[in-house]
């Protein structure tokens, strides 16, 4: 029985702190599911709002959508590969990577091709390789994975049934963002604002572009399980918008994204177990968490608009 | 003569059109060099193929006799203001200090030494007071400016800036001028893609006439002229300019 | 084969798919030229919480999933599309967000809020929920006639539309604030458009599903825009590349079906990824192959002009050295000299070399050939210095590549141009231009 079993959405996050208290006092208790989810969640959308960012900046949000879809040809070749070659897991961490790894290089180097070598737009580009890598994805998930359940749930995630074990991918991921954002963060900066600037000082952009990519990929996959391919964007574009609205220092900006998103999971879990407890409807959870991210950035657009409007009436008086 | 900047017979391509042609010119150093040309005459193409931003389709560009990779750090590169989202999430002094990127190597950090050149180069362009300004809220004059900043930071022997003067106010001109001819008396080289012919002999020493072809380059005095001048911003001569595109068109391999 | 268009099970899928790739792909042009391909994306994405919350409205009234009143959800599909475009534009004017950010966030965001509806449909409405997660597949196998007259109606409106408005919808596709100028209602013509756009890829959806929409109308617009530069054209073979992929896809899928199909499973591929992978694969030959634009093509005509270039100034240099061994012509052609053997045999093959001794010489052809090039090469020469200003140490390597580039309509300019001259500036002689 879950301790918030009761809660309403205000009463659940007193639950949740009183539980934090006791957690700390060293009252060893088993999480619940909720605090799981959020747990989970959380580290997500940490991963997420820590590259982020760079995509908005770099304009590769729709090229990181591209790469959540193709993620499911990686996934499904590495899997492939793993049976055929070492008889290994299907869904184990490495082949996860691995998969996360083939779908970056295979859409970054289609792309590229599409728009370099055969000069075609680049919104086209885009649009054929995800497209087409999907289909072929799917295809060889039909004929040859059919007992591996790719479909829906790689779709849109399943955020109501998650383990603390699912915990380990997405933690994973802010480790390794985390360090190479760290440790290259003077490069990425340069050649999302200035990429001629950071051409002629001889940084090589490319190299960074494809890490950047190879990142979101990894990223994607850790967001999987929870979340889903589709809704994992949400994450990586939503908080990043909302932080945008009031904070304007990219330094900032990378601590303060993370922090709305988190703040966006924690509302989602609570908004969804009140509609369960209080309305008695089980919603999908990462969808809830997804609407939040909306709400959150038309609440905060409208008071920074009336912000300005009361400021321009107090200077006038 | 030591050339700073030495072309051969560059020839660049843009898809399938040239712009630029058998361009070939050697310049001294310590000048104020204008690049003065029409609308889409190949001059900004000229600084990215010098660059190694652009790739030609023959021909060399060279500073100091050297290619760009071993030269890099002399060179400051001022890009045209609109190649850059100025609301980018970034302060005035966090864009100066990026002049100083290419010196720190892969894993270096900004060290106090290069946050105290940074700040010092925006006291001399006059934007001491906005060094944590969001840049978003710059007027054109004033980024403009920290572009400039940026330059001085690198402390290059060699400028190359593409149009600085697009959307800038005459007073921070005329200061950017001043700053400019400084920088000259140091020996420094500027090279200046510039757009306003009536300040072209105030300005410069050389101005190089770009359209295309390289139709005459030197000193302001002899070659700001008339005769050049009607040949730069004049019509192509048509028999060229259908050669120089069917020539762009069959290296391309569209004809 | 024939049974595809008549068999009644076979013949709503195969009319189905046809008909309504016939309207994406005519419809994909509009984005194609516009560059916002990716806007097809995003507004598939967004159409599904309307989906949802229309299936919802029904199933207060009908408890059981009916064929004929999902059409009517199609409304509810089309106002939450419509209300995500608002959104995108909104995003982009007064949100100052980049146009791919603002994509993404609409993309996301309303598909999220479509999950959430539709994990409440879930638990109320189980047989309404599977007809919405249709959608997001698309499961062209459970078309019925209905289907086929609702997309031909589409079909023939969207093609008697684009006829009707095409002087307006080039003006506007080319220059929108131009057109605009001239009186031409570009706005209205803009919105009808996009919402036959809407239309079109939420009827769409129902085939090959959410996910893979924005490949039916992207894939064949790109194919079609390799072949031609008109306008028109570029419509026609897109409709015909978006029918013939639908049906070969189709084909392909229940072919597959049953060729992998045992006694005890059925087994069923679904239509929508086969069509896609078959206007995806004929995207890229045509990018490769299209007579003009094909990069093969482009390759292929490099080739065999710097294959020209070298011939030509074999014949150059023969003509200026009189005889020569392919040793010396080496230093003319930087690779291998094998080639440089087959490069020589194809030129006494046609008539322009002999051997003789172990050595090269030019024919007679051969020698008026190489007369011709060096007369564009000098008559060059001369136009860069009289009429250019060039200094004339300078001219000698241009006119090298320009020799090889100049038509006989370009030499006879130059000719009239520059009065016939017999001397270049380094003070030799200029060929006649040679007689036939």
């Amino acid at each position: 029985m879950t301790p918030y079993w009761d809660c309403n959405f205000f009463t659940f996050f007193i639950v949740m702190i009183q539980r934090a208290f006791f957690f700390l006092t060293g009252h060893a208790e088993a999480l619940a599911s909720d605090e799981i989810q959020i747990g989970v969640l959380s580290a997500v959308a940490i991963s997420c709002g820590m590259i982020g960012p760079f995509l908005v900046l770099n304009r590769m949000t729709m090229l990181a959508n591209s790469l959540s879809h193709t993620i499911l040809l990686g996934i499904s070749l590495a899997a492939l590969a793993a049976g055929l070659l070492w008889g290994g897991e299907w869904f184990d961490i490495t082949t996860l990577l691995a998969g996360s790894f083939i779908a970056a290089l295979l859409t970054a180097f289609c792309t590229e091709t599409l728009t370099r070598f055969f000069r075609l737009q680049e919104d086209a580009s885009i649009g054929l390789v995800f497209t087409g890598l999907f289909a072929l994805g799917i295809t060889i998930v039909t004929l040859y994975l059919r007992d591996v359940h790719l479909g829906v749930e790689a779709v849109m995630g399943n955020a109501d049934a998650l383990q603390l074990s699912d915990i380990r991918l997405p933690a994973l991921l802010i480790g390794i963002n985390g360090v190479i954002l760290f440790v290259f963060f003077k490069q990425f900066q340069l050649a999302s604002f200035d990429r001629s600037l950071a051409q002629t000082l001889g940084i090589p952009v490319g190299v960074f572009r494809y890490l950047l990519l190879f990142l979101t990929a990894a990223t994607c996959i850790g967001a999987f399980r929870a979340v889903g391919v589709i809704l994992v964007l949400s994450l990586l574009t939503g908080p990043y918008l909302i932080a945008r609205l009031f904070c304007c220092r990219l330094t900032a900006l990378l601590v303060w994204t993370p922090v709305v998103g988190v703040a966006s999971v924690c509302i989602g879990v609570a908004l969804s177990r009140h509609l369960l407890n209080v309305h008695g409807l089980a919603l999908s959870t990462g969808g809830i968490v997804t609407g939040t991210i909306a709400l959150i950035y038309i609440f905060v657009k409208i008071i920074f608009h009336f912000r300005k409007k009361w400021q321009r009436a107090l200077f006038s008086v | 003569m030591d050339a700073i900047f030495h072309a051969e017979e560059l020839n660049v391509n843009y898809e399938r059109t040239p712009v630029l042609w058998d361009v070939s010119f050697s310049i001294p150093k310590g000048l104020l060099v204008g690049i003065v040309g029409p609308n889409g005459a190949g001059k900004s193409s000229l600084l990215k193929a010098a660059l190694g931003l652009v790739k030609p389709l023959s021909g060399k560009i060279e500073f100091l006799q050297q290619p760009i990779s071993r030269v890099r750090q002399k060179i400051a590169y001022v890009p045209q203001r609109q190649s850059v989202d100025w609301d980018f999430p970034i302060t005035a002094l966090q864009v100066v200090l990026m002049g100083r990127y290419g010196k720190m190597g892969w894993f270096g950090r900004p060290r106090r030494a290069d946050r105290e050149a940074a700040k010092k180069a925006l006291e001399v362009v006059g934007m001491a007071s906005y060094a944590d300004r969001q840049i978003s809220e710059l007027s054109g004059g004033q980024q403009q400016r920290l572009f400039l900043a940026r330059a001085f930071v690198q402390n290059p022997d060699i400028f190359l800036m593409d149009e600085p003067f697009t959307g800038v106010d005459l007073t921070t001109e005329k200061e950017i001028i001043e700053l400019l001819k400084k920088q000259k008396q140091e020996g420094k080289t500027i090279f200046i893609v510039h757009h306003d012919l009536p300040t072209v002999e105030e300005y410069f020493d050389w101005v190089m006439l770009l359209n295309t072809r390289l139709i005459a380059y030197g000193p302001t005095s002899e070659i700001f002229q008339a005769a050049n001048l009607a040949k730069t911003f004049g019509k192509m001569p048509t028999v060229f300019d259908e050669a120089a595109s069917l020539c762009a068109k069959k290296m391309s391999g569209y004809l | 084969m024939i049974d595809y268009f008549i068999d009644p099970i076979l013949r709503a899928p195969t009319w189905g798919c046809m008909l309504m790739c016939l309207s994406s792909s005519l419809m994909g042009v509009i984005v194609f030229l516009r560059k916002k391909s990716l806007l097809s994306e995003s507004l598939s994405h967004a159409s599904y919480p309307g989906v949802v919350l229309g299936v919802a409205f029904l199933a207060s009234f009908f408890p059981f999933a009916e064929e004929w009143a999902f059409l009517v959800v199609l409304i509810g599909a089309f106002g939450s599309s419509l209300l995500g475009l608002y959104g995108i534009e909104w995003l982009e004017k007064k949100g100052k967000v980049f146009p791919d950010a603002a994509l993404s966030f609409i993309l996301s965001v309303f598909f999220g809020v479509g999950i959430v509806a539709a994990s409440a449909l879930q638990g109320s409405h189980p047989s309404w929920f599977k007809q919405v997660q249709m959608l997001i597949f698309g499961q062209a196998a459970t078309m019925t006639d209905i289907h086929i007259v609702i997309y031909g109606f589409l079909a023939c409106f969207i093609v008697l539309f684009l006829i009707a408005v095409y002087r307006p919808l080039q003006a506007v596709l080319f220059d929108a604030g131009y057109a605009h100028s001239l009186g031409i209602r570009a706005t209205w013509l803009e919105r009808s458009l996009f919402s036959l756009l809407l239309i079109s890829i939420i009827v769409g959806m129902r085939s090959v599903g959410v996910i893979l929409m924005s490949g039916m109308l992207i894939a064949p617009a790109v194919a079609a825009r390799q072949y031609t530069n008109r306008l028109p054209i570029v419509f026609f073979l897109s409709g015909l590349f978006g029918v013939g992929s639908a049906l070969i896809g189709h084909i392909l899928s229940v072919e597959g079906s049953l060729h992998w199909s045992t006694p005890e499973s059925r087994f069923s591929l679904p239509t929508g990824p086969f069509i896609v992978l078959v206007s995806t694969a004929w995207a890229l030959f045509s990018l490769c192959f299209a007579p003009k634009r094909g990069v093969v093509f482009r390759l292929a005509r490099i080739f065999a002009f710097r294959l020209r270039c070298l011939q030509e100034n074999i014949l150059k240099y023969l003509w200026k050295k009189k005889s020569s061994s392919s040793k010396d012509l080496h230093s003319l052609h930087r690779s291998s000299l094998f080639s440089l053997h087959w490069v020589l045999r194809r030129m006494v093959r046609h008539g322009w070399l002999q051997k003789k001794c172990g050595s090269y010489e030019l024919t007679g052809d051969g020698y008026q050939k190489a007369a011709q090039v060096v007369r564009l090469h000098r008559l060059w020469e001369v136009y860069l210095t009289h009429s250019l200003g060039r200094e004339v140490e300078r001219v000698h390597k241009n006119a090298e590549e320009m020799e090889h580039i100049l038509t006989p309509d370009l030499e006879q300019r130059l000719t009239l141009l520059l009065a016939n001259p017999k001397k270049d500036p380094h003070h030799q002689p200029i060929p006649d231009k040679y007689s036939l």
